[in-house]
C-alpha cells in the first residue's frame, strides 16, 4: 500500500495571544497547546474533548487565520506565505455559529463560497450541485432570516461545499456539522460530507460531541482536554479507557461482529465538570 | 425604473419651480429671454444636477459604509467623517479672519473646500490609525472610535461658534447645515467625475462586502483579504463624504437613507443595493433642495433642515421595525 501523502501538519503550534502573562501556576485554562498533529491526504480525523477544552480554536489555528507560534505547513508550504485567497481554494472551514449582517438569500451564501474566484464559468451549475448535497435546494430562493436553526446550517454547509466542488487534495474543518439537527437527518448529512470527501480526495476533519459517529465514521480521533492533546489514535478498537479519561466519566463496550464497537455511558456521574 | 422616472420628473419639475419664472419653450428655443436663459442654465440645471451627484455620492458612501461596518445604522457622518470636515472649515473661518488678506481674493473662494477636504480626509486616516491601534481587527471598535472622534470633533465645532462673531457665525451655519448654492459648471463636473471613479470601484467590490456580511471570519476563510477590502472601502467613503462636505457643508441622513430604501426595494445584494443606493440619494436630495429654496421664496432655508425633517422620523421608524435585531 503506498504511503498517503502528507497534507497539513502542525510543529509546537500555538496561540499567539495576551494570555502569556498567565502562563504560570494556576492558568491551566488559558494556555494551548503546543500542538504536533501530522495530518495526510484523505484521513478522517474527528476531534473530541469536553465543552472549552480548545478545540474550535484548534481547528481555527489549522485553517491558517490565527496568528499562531510555531509551524504550520499546508501541501508543504508554510501557511503564513498563503493568500486567503489561495487558501480558499483548498482549505473550507464551517463554523459553529452562523451570524448574516443583511437578511441575504439562500443562494446568495453559497455562491459567496466562491466568491475569491476570479472567473468561474459554472457557478450556477455548482450552486445548484451542492445545494442538493447538502439537501437545500428547494431553499435557494429564501431569505436567510427565515430560515430554521438547521436549515441555516445546511445553508452553510452547501456554501463550503461550493467552494470546494471542484477541487481535490484540499482539507475540509467542520466545527460541530451536526448540531441543532434531528437524528436522521444528522446521519444524512454526515453521510453527504463523507461522500462529498471522498469522491474528491479531501481530508476531513471534524469536531463532533457524539462519541458514537466519531468511531463509526472517522478513522482516527484526536482527544483534546484543557488545551492538550492527550491522545491521537486509531478510531477502532474504540478506544475506552482513553475516553473514560477525556470526559471523566464510565463507558461500557459492545463489541459486535462485523460492526464497530457501541460505547454507552454506563453511569450517571460525571466528574469534569466538577 | 420608477426611481429613474420619478428622478427625472422631479428634475423637470425642480426647473420650473423657483423665484423666477420660466417658460419652458420660451427658454429652450435660441429666441428666450436672456435672463431666463441664463438662471436656467448658469442657475438652476447646474444645481438640480448638482444635487442629484452629491445625493447619490452620499447615498454611495453609506452604502458602502454600512456594509463595511455589517451594520444597517452605521453611516460617514456618525463616523465623524463629516463633522470633521464641518470643523476645519469652521476652524478656517474663525480663525483665519485675521490673516485672510494674505490670500489672493480669487484664491480665497477655494479656501474653505479646500480646508474641508482636509479636515475629512485626515479624519479618515486619523480614524483607520486609531481604530487599528486601539482595537486591531475589530469593526466594532472602528465604530466606537469613529463615534468618540466625532464627539472631539463636535466640541472643535462648538469652540468656534462660541468665538466667532456674527458674520463668521452666518457663514459657519452653511457648513453645519448644508448648502447647494455654491455650484458652477465646473465643480460639478469635478464632483461627477468624482462619482464615477468611485462607482467603478465600488462595482469590484461588491460580492466581497456581500461576503463581509456573513462575518469577518467567514469572509477570511472563502478568501476575501480583509484589509485591502476595510482600506480600499475607507478611502472612498473619505473621498466621497469629503468632497460632498466641501462643496455643500455637512447634509444629513441622505447617507443613512439611502441604503434603507435601496435594501427594502432590492433586497440585501450589494450588487443591486449600490447603484440603486445612489439612485435614491440622488432623488432623495434633489427633493429636498428644491423644497429649502422654494419654500420661503426668495429666502433661502439650508438644505440639511430639510433633509432632517425627512431622516429622523425614518431612522425612527427603523429603529421601531428592527428592535428585534439591534438592540
Amino acid at each position: 500500500m503506498p504511503q498517503k501523502k502528507l497534507l497539513l501538519s502542525l510543529k509546537d503550534t500555538g496561540l499567539k495571544n495576551t494570555s502569556y502573562k498567565s502562563i504560570g501556576i494556576h492558568a491551566l485554562n488559558n494556555t494551548l497547546g503546543p500542538f504536533s498533529i501530522d495530518i495526510k491526504s484523505k484521513e478522517r480525523i474527528a476531534i473530541l474533548g469536553p465543552s472549552g477544552a480548545g478545540k474550535s480554536t484548534l481547528l481555527q489555528i489549522m485553517s491558517g487565520l490565527h496568528d499562531h507560534l510555531g509551524s504550520i505547513e499546508f501541501l508543504s508550504k508554510p501557511i503564513r506565505q498563503m493568500s486567503f485567497q489561495e487558501l480558499s481554494y483548498k482549505r473550507a472551514f464551517l463554523p459553529q455559529q452562523h451570524e448574516t449582517a443583511f437578511n441575504l438569500s439562500s443562494e446568495l451564501i453559497i455562491s459567496l463560497g466562491r466568491v475569491a474566484r476570479d472567473h468561474d464559468p459554472e457557478l450556477i451549475k455548482i450552486i445548484k450541485e451542492s445545494a442538493k448535497a447538502a439537501r437545500v435546494e428547494h431553499l435557494l430562493n429564501r431569505s436567510y432570516q427565515t430560515l430554521s436553526g438547521g436549515e441555516k446550517s445546511r445553508v452553510h454547509l452547501a456554501r463550503i461545499f461550493a467552494q470546494l466542488w471542484d477541487q481535490s487534495n484540499g482539507i475540509l474543518l467542520i466545527d460541530e456539522p451536526l448540531a441543532a439537527l434531528d437524528p436522521g437527518l444528522q446521519i444524512e448529512l454526515l453521510l453527504a460530507i463523507l461522500k462529498f470527501c471522498e469522491g474528491r480526495s479531501l481530508t476531513l476533519v471534524a469536531i463532533l460531541h457524539d462519541i458514537q459517529q466519531a468511531i463509526e465514521h472517522f478513522e482516527r480521533l484526536i482527544l483534546i482536554k484543557e488545551g492538550k492533546i492527550i491522545a491521537d489514535l486509531p478510531a477502532h478498537p474504540a478506544p475506552h479507557r482513553e475516553l473514560e479519561i477525556l470526559y471523566g466519566m464510565k463507558f461500557e463496550r459492545f463489541t459486535r461482529p462485523g460492526r464497530k464497537d457501541l460505547l454507552i455511558p454506563s453511569d450517571l456521574r460525571c466528574s469534569y465538570t466538577n | 425604473m420608477i426611481g429613474l422616472t420619478m428622478l427625472m420628473a422631479i428634475t423637470l419639475i425642480a426647473a420650473i419651480l423657483g423665484p423666477v419664472e420660466i417658460n419652458y419653450l420660451n427658454s429652450l428655443s435660441a429666441h428666450g429671454e436672456p435672463v431666463q436663459n441664463y438662471i436656467l442654465w448658469q442657475v438652476r440645471l447646474p444645481r438640480i444636477l448638482f444635487a442629484i451627484t452629491i445625493g447619490a455620492s452620499l447615498g454611495l458612501a453609506g452604502a458602502l459604509t454600512q456594509g463595511l461596518f455589517r451594520n444597517p445604522l452605521a453611516d460617514p457622518g456618525l463616523l465623524g467623517v463629516s463633522s470633521g470636515a464641518a470643523a476645519a472649515a469652521a476652524g478656517a473661518i474663525v480663525f483665519s479672519g485675521s490673516c485672510a488678506w494674505a490670500i489672493h481674493e480669487d484664491l480665497r473662494v477655494w479656501v474653505l473646500p479646500l480646508a474641508a477636504f482636509c479636515g475629512a480626509l485626515s479624519i479618515c486616516f486619523l480614524l483607520d490609525r486609531l481604530a487599528r491601534w486601539l482595537t486591531p481587527g475589530s469593526v466594532m471598535g472602528l465604530l466606537l472610535t469613529g463615534i468618540a472622534i466625532n464627539a472631539l470633533v463636535a466640541a472643535f465645532i462648538g469652540l468656534s461658534t462660541y468665538l466667532a462673531n456674527d458674520q463668521q457665525l452666518r457663514n459657519l451655519s452653511f457648513w453645519t447645515m448644508g448648502s447647494l448654492a455654491g455650484v458652477n459648471w465646473m465643480v460639478l463636473s469635478l464632483m461627477i467625475f468624482v462619482l464615477a471613479v468611485a462607482f467603478l470601484c465600488s462595482q469590484k467590490l461588491t460580492l466581497q462586502i456581500n461576503a463581509l456580511s456573513l462575518g469577518e471570519a467567514v469572509a477570511a476563510q472563502v478568501g476575501i483579504n480583509l484589509k485591502q477590502l476595510r482600506q480600499r472601502i475607507i478611502v472612498m467613503v473619505a473621498i466621497l463624504s469629503a468632497c460632498a462636505v466641501a462643496w455643500c457643508g455637512m447634509i444629513g441622513f441622505i447617507s443613512l437613507i439611502a441604503p434603507h430604501i435601496a435594501r427594502s426595494i432590492a433586497g440585501p445584494d450589494h450588487r443591486q443595493v449600490l447603484p440603486l443606493s445612489m439612485l435614491f440619494g440622488g432623488l432623495l436630495l434633489l427633493l429636498a433642495d428644491t423644497l429649502a429654496r422654494t419654500v420661503a421664496i426668495p429666502a433661502e432655508i439650508p438644505v440639511g433642515i430639510f433633509t432632517a425633517l425627512l431622516g429622523a422620523p425614518f431612522f425612527l421608524s427603523l429603529l421601531a421595525k428592527q428592535r428585534r435585531v439591534l438592540i
